[in-house]
């Protein structure tokens, strides 16, 4: 299969003149106050693949995007987008939603739609592009008076005027209610579907995980993992888990340790990893003995989230977890 | 024709951006307005021929229109520019085929359209309120070159200023320390005998110069050589062609 996008080495640094210098040269840029944006990044994309890249805030993503399109220069490495470098390749080809985009105002979004059409010899019918992003009923709407969510849809309507043949999303959803979401997601899908190559920058997991054939994640600007998002998940995410709301955290952990389950408890939550479902009416059967109540009980598969956490070593902020497990070892 | 439907897409889009702000078009209009009642009528030439308007009230006709042809363009266009940054506008066209020189040129054409209506709103204020006549010959059309040529002038210089300052703010705080000096050193309303003689050569490096110059050879033609407007014409084309480019060349591309 041909390649969309390949990324090899590519390395960028944010500073001034000499962390530029140093970043060139292959010197550490940190060293003169440079902040090391991507490090030494190299990936490809295959036609018609659809790529999600994930990510802390601040780990390189947007400038992967912008190094990949040619509107930022590269510090060393090289980026082929379609077989030219970013800048030679034919605008026609692509199409860019960059993050934060807010498009000029006071324009209604089919005057939107239209202006970015205007700017290609040959262009899908605003109309139609409108009706594709569910923004049929306010096409006559100003920018401004759009909701977050519509707003978001238009600019995702603009990026898809010149039916593209790589697509780059960065953080298309933001601000998209649910059901926005979705239709958003079926579009993309019908896109991926025939034939576009869409690479994809999200902090939604759930949407990740669904639209890309493999998504990479990038930490500190180096791309840590590249796969499938079962891959990903079975390699890095860890094992199933039964996640019991009590309010007897420590009781609760203690019976779960004596029934050979590793156990984290925190102050209203007990959570059992590696529990199978055929396990868990042991599990219950351990808590009742032990005269532990529970207001529910949560069986969940590790998902591509649980990869992230793992991998970006992030933590949710919900209180300290205390960790046992059985002296036998874990099941 | 690909450029052409380009540059028509980005002057439709601006246009109607700027015409639905409709503070900005009162304040566009209201502007030369205020002006031309200010100098015109409140400050009056004394009785004896001094005072700050010493010289027939036909002489001030370029000044006033040098006011809507250099402060406009700048702020207007500085301001697009950093907004455009804001909302990485610049990042996502420079993934369409709309070159920068292209971008220019659409704001250019709305900046012209929008300051020669302010422009001929002025010349019959004046006409009407100051008693300064315009001699109606074939040359007066000579405004229309002159103006235009002044209008990519300083949306060049504006894009220029757009791209070295950071912000809006930054942008009108460097347009207004620009133009002030210009608009007063360009022979426009201060008259090269109010200033030293050792500054008066320093005159010549104002690009504003040469339109008042020139706009003065077409309406006041008692101040002006016989072949002024055509030499100024002349220069104001060059210095309009060197500063578009420049502004082009300073729209951001990348990051």
């Amino acid at each position: 299969m041909d390649e969309a996008l390949v990324a090899d080495e590519v390395r960028k640094t944010y500073g001034g003149r000499k962390a530029r210098r140093a970043a060139r040269t292959g010197d550490d840029a940190s060293r003169s106050g440079g902040t090391v944006a991507l490090d030494g990044v190299s990936l490809s994309v295959a036609a018609g693949e659809v790529f999600g890249l994930i990510g802390p805030n601040g780990a390189g993503k947007t400038t992967l995007v912008r190094a990949l399109t040619g509107t930022t220069t590269i510090d060393g490495g090289s980026v082929r987008v379609l077989g030219s470098e970013p800048t030679a390749v034919d605008p026609a080809r692509i199409g860019l939603l960059p993050q934060s985009f807010s498009p000029p105002g006071r324009l209604t979004a089919r005057e939107l739609v239209s202006y970015y059409a205007g700017l290609y010899d040959e262009a899908r019918d605003p109309d139609e592009v409108l009706a594709d992003v569910g923004l049929a009923g306010a096409a006559d709407t100003w920018y401004e008076k759009l909701s977050g969510g519509q707003q978001r849809r238009t600019c995702v309507g603009i990026a898809l005027v010149n039916d593209p043949e790589v697509l780059f999303l960065d953080e298309p959803t933001t601000g998209i209610d649910p059901a926005g979401r979705r239709s958003l997601w079926s579009l993309l899908s019908d896109l991926a579907a025939g034939g576009t190559t869409v690479f994809l920058t999200s902090h939604s997991m759930d949407e990740v995980e669904r639209l890309s054939d493999r998504v990479g994640l990038l930490a500190d600007g180096r791309l840590v993992a590249v796969g499938t998002p079962n891959g990903l998940i079975a390699e890095h995410g860890g094992k199933s888990r039964l996640v019991v709301r009590t309010p007897a955290g420590e009781e609760a952990a203690r019976a779960a340790v004596d029934a050979g389950f590793a156990a984290e408890a925190s102050a209203d939550e007990l959570v059992l990893r590696g529990v199978s479902p055929t396990d868990i009416g042991e599990a219950v059967a351990a808590l009742d003995a032990a005269g532990v109540g529970y207001d529910s009980l949560a069986w969940t598969q590790p998902s591509l989230e649980d990869v992230y956490l793992s991998l970006t070593g992030e933590t949710f902020e919900d209180g300290p977890r205390r960790r046992a497990a059985p002296a036998g070892g874990a099941r | 024709m690909t450029a052409t439907r380009r540059i028509a897409a980005e002057f439709r889009a601006a246009w109607f951006s700027f015409l639905r702000r409709r503070t900005a078009v009162f304040f566009t209009f209201f502007f030369p307005a205020i002006l031309v009642v200010i100098f015109g009528v409140l400050v009056e030439t004394q009785p004896t021929g001094g005072g700050l308007f010493a010289e027939p009230p036909g002489y001030y006709i370029a000044g006033y229109l040098a006011v809507v042809v250099l402060f406009t363009p700048l702020s207007r266009v500085g301001s697009e520019i950093a907004r455009h940054r804001d909302g990485n506008r610049f990042e996502k066209l420079a993934t369409t085929p709309l070159r920068r020189w292209e971008w220019l040129l659409g704001q250019t054409l709305v900046n012209a359209v929008v300051i020669g209506l302010a422009g001929l709103l002025l010349l019959g204020l004046i006409v009407l309120v100051t008693g300064a006549s315009v001699p109606a010959s074939p040359d007066l059309l000579l405004l229309v070159p002159f103006v235009a040529l002044a209008v990519a002038l300083f949306c060049g210089l504006g894009a220029v200023i757009g791209r070295v300052a950071d912000s809006q703010d930054g942008v009108i705080a460097a347009s207004n320390a620009i133009a002030l000096p210009l608009l007063f050193l360009s022979e426009t309303f201060v008259t090269p005998d109010l200033l030293p003689a050792w500054f008066r050569p320093a005159l010549s490096l104002s690009p504003l110069t040469y339109f008042a110059r020139g706009v003065r050879a077409v309406t006041y033609p008692p101040a002006a050589g016989g072949d002024a407007a055509a030499f100024n014409l002349a220069v104001l084309a060059a210095l309009a062609a060197l500063l578009f480019l420049a502004g082009a060349f300073a729209i951001p591309r990348t990051d």
